[in-house]
């Protein structure tokens, strides 16, 4: 028992993360139908610079993430720009090339940081929570509760504000929307932005917890796309719960499956995908055929 | 054609004469060029042939390598005993991966397959039997009386023969019918199974024919290297691949070989400098994708295209009518009995009812939104009703597939054209007259000769085809590109290639001007008198009065009227409903 | 005009033939010779991956390999001639690393150092054998060992000698029985998990856990905490820098207090880092190089790492830097051999080296020894007794 639950306690820490990815993904996803597998590229590359920020320029851990957050969010606007012939264009297409900026952005990291990686120390001092033999990090604490309040912000930008309305009236009819005068092109750059900041905001919170190094998004990114489409792709809630779900069988195939846990995950996201093609929550898409 | 063949024989000749002019490191990295080569091809077949999203090819290219390593150095087994033994567990993999493909298609498929090509490398890398994460050596070379395959120079030829047999059929199966099948699911998936195409069995073919190259790749790469470890069946090969497929053109199997070349060529040149081998490499693809996304081998073709679009235009000829053959009766054709379809909250149909005889023209009319759509989709197969029953010629066909009702003779087309774009017309019509089983396609393997003869068969038939509707001269284009009364015309005559004996047209007219409105009707009564009942869907009321010996008026997803044009004109609820359209402009909920 | 082009066609594929026949001559194919030079520079390779997941072990080894090729043509290389080291990127993929082996074949390389990566270096080991190109592994699997190439010697001691080191010290020395195990499925991981078990099992002990980890698992609480159940005294640590730091640090945030032991990576400064110097303290780690100040020669190796590179030097560079040394002291000893002559000056070669005495056997390994090191105080300092 004592297992199973701090097992879940582990799943759910690094789930938050993956929910913040499987949001940026959603979020582009759904506003420009454009599938980013650069996405985990981009976290990579907003862990590096919070981290950089952070270990040599000393700012503050908030700040230096915050910094992070808008460079990252620019470095999105030229990624939108040069992938915006891309958008909505059929999938293969995307695929190999949002892989392909990936690629690039990859090599620019190892020619700017080098090939070795660096470790951050946890900005978080104070011991873990002792509950019930169970014990719980305080910085996990600190990223469920960032996680939480990014997505709420993000549901708050998209439902209260006139640009979050703009962008949701693209997600639901692109056509429309032109045709009401609502700045499409605006909107996706927005969502590419925002999208960005999510990554850097996932790739600045797990440096601490793991290891900052060239391939760190690699990982991330392929779980955070699962998680995206395990809840449903272009969901916001879907996402929250795609990620957790997808952190907690990872954690409960290691523990049970040892080695083998990766097949296991994988094997179980296929039948799950096979019984409900569209997800927990449904697929919200720019344009069905 | 001579100049092709002079072509292919002088590739042949060199090809043979290559290993003369390379030392052993030339030879090894050519030797590991035309094992991507096969892979590419197989990636190629299925992802842009078929349009299956495939991300395990590089896990199949694995099973058949690994296949082979335990079957011979843990099973004793001969190398060639193995390698059969290895291509077929690659083909039951493939398969069993593909299984995903009849569920989901799209980005769904792509992380669902590269999730099972992760948990295969996870398998090999765990499994006692596969040698862990340090692979397993000492795989023994094949063995050939008299000639000595641990040679990479005679590994070369062997590798040569099985590339050109494996180029060729897949060549084969492109350009005859299987493939063109293939291409039609891939380009529109739905108008392909309305035109007889079983999707299904075709996107398991697709699995099934990327598995069969994986599986070779893999038991030439266990004979040549002779060790497996799982880093080799990664995912960083898996989308090199991919570059290579894209950038060669993943329509074009050539275009695949010459990017899985020229990609392994400059990444080996540049080899030393790996990070801007890495940067040039990935701008490349971005490259590619954005500005010819075509890719290589699109290069040629636009030129091409470049050039003729000085020359003649091609000019629409007049249809001509087909002789008067049977002539009506009185038995039913289609029967829709109290047929309800619902989505979620809003009732599309409602207890829909009617009947159509053998030989009739029947229209089918109704304010936007009524149902008009919704309708032609449950008795064409592409809904499930959730209540009711549909009978076409005698029988029940309430849940039966598309496919299944088109080959049992009903044809149809779409409001908003659902043509094949990246086939040319005739291809279009092609796809619509082959009538033969996607399960007799072991005549591929068996009797390439009677799959020939077939296809020299039905060309000729296309091109009669298009003779009668006037297309001739526009066969060989691309149907994009034609306007749009032509195409049309097209779908029309493409749903007629299919030798239907009920034909369902939805809003033919939509956007003709008023000759075209007049041609069509001429055209539509023709195919009647030639034996088909017709269905139409039209909003062109002048049309549906000329052309329709009794029509159905629907509003709401009822029926509020069925009768001769003059009576249902007649009708007040008919009026009423028709007014009511014009006063509160409905949405469009149907598709 | 169709009938001219296709005539053409032919003529030129005629031409094309008769050019690539007729300067081979009618020889089976790959009969050429290869040249190697006698004269200008000696050539070494150096292949590891230096991109993908393991670049940065390649970085460490390629400055390591490169010190030791600047000392000796900064003293006027050998019989006059300099040294010149190329880098080959294996991308830690096998098949590239097979095409690899050709290459630096067919350039008329002497030696190669590398590769880190024992699945990589297996698959290059009998092509190199066949060309007859010594190679200096980092690797340290006994699969290297299984190889049985006369060509392939390692630069540092195999897992068993690591682990058995350990054993011996923790068992023996300081009887603790109650030992848990994580390991990672890679091929570092395994290699350990299997040695350290066979040195327990000699030693009739039993360990009360063993995990078994991916090599890219992030989360370790399911693992952690079946150990954190068994209460163990000792747990024994199974995989590289980076996966070795992460597990420490999420030990201690689980309350797990019992000491860590492992192999070399738990002596490094990235493990350091990783971990966190509060929590790696009191790891026992067996390496054949403890720190930079064990030795003069460590001393002066360190010095010489900092003001080439800034930065501090670590086992890995040293490991490359006296397999380097190793080749090069071999080379001027044979009066610049090549192929089996080379070989066999390696293996006569006796040399001091940064990791201990060197002096190979038939088996390809030079070195067996280890020393035990207990991190205090954030350094890795060598264990009392």
């Amino acid at each position: 028992m004592q297992v199973t639950l701090q097992t879940i306690i582990g799943g759910i820490s690094l789930g938050a993360v993956y929910a913040l990815v499987a949001l940026g993904f959603s979020l582009v996803y759904r506003t420009m139908g454009l599938v980013n597998f650069a996405h985990g590229n981009v976290v990579t590359v907003g862990a590096y610079l919070a981290s950089t920020f952070y270990l040599s320029t000393k700012l503050p851990f908030a700040l230096a993430m915050m910094v992070a957050i808008a460079v990252t969010g620019v470095i999105g606007l030229v990624i939108e720009r040069v992938l915006r012939p891309l958008e909505n264009k059929d999938f293969d297409l995307m695929l190999i090339g949002t892989i392909g900026f990936g690629i690039v952005l990859d090599a620019l990291i190892i020619m700017i940081w080098g090939a070795t990686g660096r470790a951050v120390p946890s900005p978080v001092a104070g011991a873990p929570i002792e509950l019930f033999g169970l014990r719980i990090r305080t910085y996990d604490l600190v990223v469920l509760a960032i996680a939480a309040l990014a997505t709420v912000l993000l549901v708050l930008f998209l439902s209260r504000t006139k640009r979050g309305a703009a962008m949701q009236a693209v997600a639901m009819d692109h056509e429309a929307a032109t045709a009401v005068g609502i700045h499409v092109g605006r909107s996706n750059a927005i969502a590419f932005m925002v999208g960005a900041g999510l990554a850097a905001l996932a790739g600045g919170l797990v440096g601490p917890l793991l290891y900052v190094s060239p391939t760190l998004g690699g990982a991330l990114g392929i779980k955070g796309f699962a998680a995206a489409i395990l809840g449903g792709f272009g969901s916001i809630p879907g996402a929250v719960v795609g990620g957790l779900a997808i952190g907690v069988l990872d954690s409960f195939a290691a523990g049970h499956f040892q080695g083998y846990s990766e097949l296991v995950t994988f094997l179980v996201f296929t039948a799950i995908i096979m019984i409900r093609p569209t997800g927990v929550f449904g697929e919200r898409t720019v344009n069905r055929a | 054609m001579r100049i092709k063949i002079a072509v292919v024989a002088g590739l042949g000749v060199l090809a043979w004469l290559l290993p003369y002019t390379l030392d052993s490191y030339a030879i090894h990295v050519v030797n590991v060029i035309i094992i991507f080569a096969l892979l590419a091809v197989g990636l190629g077949l299925a992802m842009g042939v078929a349009g299956q999203v495939n991300l395990a090819q590089v896990a199949f290219f694995g099973v058949g390598a690994y296949a082979t390593a335990i079957l011979t150095t843990r099973a004793g087994l001969g190398f060639w005993f193995a390698a059969v033994l290895a291509i077929v567990i690659t083909v039951v993999i493939g398969l069993l991966v593909g299984t995903p493909a009849l569920r989901v298609q799209s980005h769904y498929l792509g992380i669902v397959t590269l999730g099972l090509a992760l948990a295969f490398t996870n398998w090999v890398t765990n499994s006692q039997i596969a040698g862990g994460a340090e692979g397993i050596s000492a795989i023994p070379a094949p063995e050939l009386p008299g000639i000595d395959l641990s040679s990479e120079y005679l590994f070369y030829y062997l590798e040569l023969i099985v590339f050109a047999l494996a180029l060729a059929f897949g060549l084969f199966v492109v350009r005859t019918g299987l493939g063109r099948r293939m291409r039609a699911m891939r380009d529109d998936s739905l108008a392909a199974g309305a035109l007889g195409a079983e999707v299904p069995l075709l996107r398991m073919t697709a699995f099934l024919l990327a598995s069969v190259y994986g599986g070779v790749a893999g038991v030439l790469y266990a004979g040549l290297i002779r060790f497996v470890a799982p880093e080799s069946f990664g995912i960083a090969n898996m989308f090199l691949l991919l570059g290579m497929v894209i950038i060669g053109g993943r329509q074009s199997l050539i275009g695949c070989v010459t990017g899985a070349v020229a990609l392994y060529l400059v990444r080996e040149l540049l080899s030393d400098h790996p990070t801007y081998a890495q940067i040039g490499y990935g701008a490349v693809v971005v490259l590619v994708v954005v500005f010819a996304p075509t890719g290589l081998a699109g290069i040629p073709p636009r030129l091409r295209g470049l050039r003729r679009s000085t020359g003649e235009a091609a000019r629409l000829q007049p249809f001509q009518p087909y002789e008067a053959g049977a002539s009506g009766s009185d038995e039913v054709i289609l029967i829709v009995d109290a047929v309800k379809k619902q989505f979620r909250g809003l009732k599309a149909l409602d207890d829909v009812s009617l009947s159509v005889a053998t030989g009739e023209i029947r229209g089918i009319v109704g304010p936007n939104g009524s149902g008009k759509t919704t309708l032609f989709n449950v008795i064409s197969g592409l809904y499930k009703p959730t209540a009711g029953r549909v009978e076409f010629g005698g029988r029940d066909m309430t849940n039966v597939t598309p496919y299944r009702l088109s080959r049992a003779g009903l044809s149809r087309t779409f409001q908003n054209l659902r043509l094949f774009g990246d086939l040319t017309v005739r291809e279009n019509v092609l796809v619509a007259l082959d009538r033969s089983r996607t399960l007799d396609s072991w005549q591929y393997v068996l009797a390439p000769w009677l799959v020939r003869a077939r296809d020299r068969r039905l060309r000729a038939e296309a091109d009669a085809v298009l003779e009668r509707f006037g297309l001739a001269e526009f066969a060989g284009q691309a149907p994009k590109a034609l306007p749009y009364g032509i195409q049309r015309r097209v779908e029309i005559a493409r749903a007629v290639a299919a030798r239907p004996r009920l034909l369902l047209l939805d809003e033919p007219a939509a956007g003709l001007n008023g000759e075209e409105v007049r041609q069509l009707g001429e055209m539509v009564r023709s195919i009647r008198d030639s034996g088909v009942t017709v269905v139409l869907i039209e909003h062109n009321m002048g049309l549906v009065m000329a052309l329709c010996e009794r029509v159905t008026v629907l509003a709401g997803g009822r029926v509020i009227a069925e009768g001769t044009p003059a009576h249902v004109a007649a009708t007040p609820a008919v009026i009423e409903a028709y007014l009511g359209d014009v006063m509160e402009i409905p949405t469009e909920a149907t598709r | 005009m169709k009938l001219l082009r296709g005539k053409r066609a032919v003529a030129a594929v005629l031409a094309a033939v008769l050019a690539t026949g007729g300067t081979t001559g009618c020889s089976a194919p790959g009969a050429g010779d290869k040249s190697s030079d006698d004269s200008g520079p000696i050539k070494l390779a150096l292949a590891d991956a230096q991109s993908g997941q393991l670049s940065s072990l390649g970085a460490w080894e390629l400055k390591g390999a490169k010190l030791a090729v600047s000392e000796w043509n900064a003293k006027g290389g050998i019989n006059g001639r300099q040294i010149t080291l190329d880098v080959f990127d294996t991308q830690g993929d096998p098949t590239i690393g097979t095409n690899l082996a050709r290459k630096i074949a067919s350039e008329g390389y002497l030696a190669m150092i590398g590769t880190a990566e024992s699945a990589v270096t297996i698959a290059m080991a009998p092509i190199l054998k066949q060309e007859g190109i010594p190679n200096i592994t980092s690797g340290q699997s006994t699969g290297l060992v299984a190889v049985k190439s006369e060509f392939l010697f390692l630069n540092g001691p195999t897992s068993t000698t690591y682990d058995e080191t350990l054993a011996k010290h923790v068992v023996d020395g300081q009887g603790i029985k109650q030992i848990a195990m994580i390991t990672n499925n890679g091929s570092y991981g395994k290699g350990e998990h299997d040695a350290f078990l066979k040195a327990l099992t000699a030693r009739g002990v039993t360990p009360v856990a063993d995990q078994v980890v991916t090599t890219d698992q992030k989360d370790f609480s399911a693992a952690l905490t079946t150990i954190r159940q068994k209460n163990p005294k000792l747990i024994f640590l199974g995989a590289e820098e980076v996966e070795s730091g992460l597990i420490v640090k999420q030990a201690r945030d689980l309350g797990i207090t019992a000491p860590f032991a492992g192999a070399a990576p738990q002596g490094t400064p990235v493990f350091l880092d990783t971990a966190g110097a509060k929590n790696a303290e009191g790891t026992i780690v067996s390496s054949p190089y403890l720190s930079n100040d064990i030795s003069e020669a460590s001393k002066s190796f360190a010095t010489a790492y900092k003001a080439a590179y800034n930065e501090e030097a670590e086992l890995h560079g040293a490991k490359a830097y006296d397999g380097t040394q190793i080749v090069l002291t071999a080379l001027k000893s044979s009066n610049v051999a090549s192929g089996k002559d080379l070989a066999e000056a390696i293996r006569g070669t006796k040399y001091e080296g940064l990791l201990g005495s060197f002096a190979y056997d038939e088996t390809g390994v030079g070195i067996r020894a280890t020393s035990i090191g207990v991190i205090r105080g954030g350094k890795l300092a060598a264990a009392a007794g």
